[in-house]
């Protein structure tokens, strides 16, 4: 049988654990966030980044000899019950299309739907913050409609604006930032996602719910 | 006291040791890109080693002093000059009250650190005053230095005519070789590529920066077939993306690798076939594009053994230092 993970090195400091299942499981999400939860009281372990299906795990190996790391880690995976974490609900009003949605009707075409159905399964849809990361306040949202997955582009654009919001494979997401990406852009919020000057710079965290709603839609 | 950049050079930037502990807000440790050098700097003009400093890229900023200060330059070969006159690199000098602080050419290495006594005294974000310009956050407004710019210069009082002699720095050894560990998907390409990835003389891109240093002209990669996971991209060196560590090499489309340096992202989509050990990654930050470079294999162990030699490196050269 096939371990459902996978742990391994990154460098002699880091160990990655990641699902051996290409698909999001919102049950294996949970478990990733009570394992980052669990591992910041672990001696010897720095800093955890949990990513969507799975988690990186620095280590500092004057204090914890990697082998034993990779041992800890394992162990406390195996303890790791999912976290039933449901954050705070954020809405962000989406204007979809128009110059600040150039993908917007190549999508609705490539899924097959008129670009106001799209648009409407699109805000229909209620998300989840699977992991934060990327870019500064970059959310890795799960919950997207299969019906709207896309591939993400063969060339990513250099510079996608601040306030996109976008879709790539089967995931959604909005740009904290200008920044290259080789996601699609739907269309454009105005809610600020990142700001370093608050007590918490990111909006959003994992756990939190996001629910799109139509501000507009330009046909 | 402050400093007034006359002219910023190429990317000048604030930095220090960085800002660790965001990652999981998506923020990269950054900080000088050589630690060595960013800490001796610092300790010359008798800075805490975490002080913040200027880091300057392939070439320097010219500045004017408001007050007297000392003067520290380390890193890259980069001839500082008072009023014209050249001075020391590794070495404390003084600069006084409309003293001008300016750079020849570069003589070796790609980026120098210049340290103030005192320290640049920008406000700390997130736990550091580091500048991290893709996300536009810390050092002063958050990008490189510009004309014009003022910089504010905490209180602290060095002593000029300290040096840290050659035989206590850091080598820098032509071709470099860059000790990696193999990684998770290392699997993911042929044997063949793999002995090629390693027998190969890479050039340094010009495509190197604070982020990411690339590498030309290696054998492409070849993979073995396999399924494509969804939710990741079409190319074969796509992966669902995953947070990785500063030192990963990532090859998109499998034909140049790219070391994730200081200011890199904590994840994305490409695949990495392993990562250049924390020991080789000052030596990273001193390459110009075009210097020839190659990666070697090593062990977990010898990547340890190698981290506790840099750390003896780094304490014998603060222990002469405090002497």
């Amino acid at each position: 049988m096939r371990e459902p993970i996978t742990i391994s090195f990154s460098g002699g400091s880091a160990l990655l654990l990641q699902s051996n299942s290409s698909r999001f499981d919102e049950q294996f999400q949970k478990r990733i966030w009570s394992l980052a939860t669990d591992l910041q009281a672990a001696p010897g372990f720095t800093e955890t980044v949990p990513g969507m299906n799975n988690i990186l795990a620095l280590f500092n190996p004057e204090e914890i000899a990697p082998e034993e790391a990779r041992r800890e880690l394992t162990e406390r995976w195996a303890k790791a019950q999912p976290l039933p974490r449901r954050g705070k609900t954020v809405e962000i009003p989406v204007i979809y299309g128009g110059q600040n949605g150039e993908d917007f009707k190549p999508w609705a075409r490539h899924c097959g739907l008129a670009p106001l159905e799209a648009a409407q399964r699109h805000a229909a849809g209620t998300y989840q913050v699977a992991a934060i990361g990327a870019m500064p306040g970059f959310p890795y949202l799960s919950g997207l409609d299969p019906a709207l997955a896309i591939a993400r582009r063969s060339t990513p654009r250099l510079a996608v604006p601040v306030g996109s919001v976008i879709v790539g494979g089967a995931q959604a997401a909005v740009m904290p930032q200008t920044s290259p990406s080789g996601w699609h852009i739907i269309g454009r919020t105005n809610i600020a996602l990142f700001d370093p000057h608050r007590d918490e710079p990111s909006t959003l965290a994992p756990g939190d719910i996001v629910r799109f709603t139509i501000e507009d839609v330009w046909l | 006291m402050a400093v007034k950049v006359i002219s910023p050079g190429l990317s000048t930037s604030v930095q220090d040791l960085g800002r660790p502990g965001y990652y999981h807000l998506g923020i990269p440790e950054g900080g000088g890109m050589d630690r060595f050098a960013t800490r001796i700097a610092n300790l010359l003009v008798g800075n805490d080693p975490g002080a913040a400093l200027l880091e300057a890229t392939f070439m320097g900023p010219e500045l004017e002093f408001t007050e007297a200060a000392t003067v520290a330059v380390t890193g890259g070969e980069l001839p500082p000059k008072v009023n014209g006159e050249e001075r020391p690199t590794w070495e404390s000098f003084p600069v006084k009250a409309g003293d001008r602080l300016s750079f020849g050419y570069l003589k070796g290495g790609a980026r120098a650190y210049i340290a103030i006594s005192g320290g640049i005294d920008v406000p700390v974000v997130l736990g550091s005053r580091t500048t991290y310009v893709l996300g536009a956050l810390g050092g002063f407004e958050g990008r490189v230095l510009k004309a014009g710019d003022e910089l504010p210069i905490g209180a602290g009082s060095g002593k000029a005519g300290k040096s840290l002699p050659a035989n206590l720095r850091r080598p820098q050894i032509s071709p470099a070789e860059l000790r990696m560990l193999p990684g998770l998907y290392w699997h993911r390409i042929t044997e063949a590529a793999g002995k090629r990835f390693f027998e190969d003389t890479w050039k340094v891109a010009p495509e190197a920066d604070r982020i990411g240093y690339r590498f030309r002209g290696g054998a492409p990669l070849e993979f073995v077939e396999r399924e494509q996971p969804f939710g990741a991209g079409s190319d074969p060196s796509n992966i669902v993306d995953a947070c990785y560590p500063y030192g990963s090499i990532q090859v998109p489309s499998g034909t140049e690798p790219i070391v994730l340096h200081r200011d890199a992202v904590s994840g994305g989509g490409y695949m990495m076939v392993g990562v250049v050990i924390s020991a080789d990654m000052d030596l990273i930050a001193q390459l110009q594009p075009h210097t020839p470079a190659k990666f070697a294999p090593v062990t977990l162990d010898q990547a340890l053994a190698a981290r506790a030699d840099n750390a003896k490196l780094m304490a014998r050269a603060e222990e002469y230092l405090a002497g």
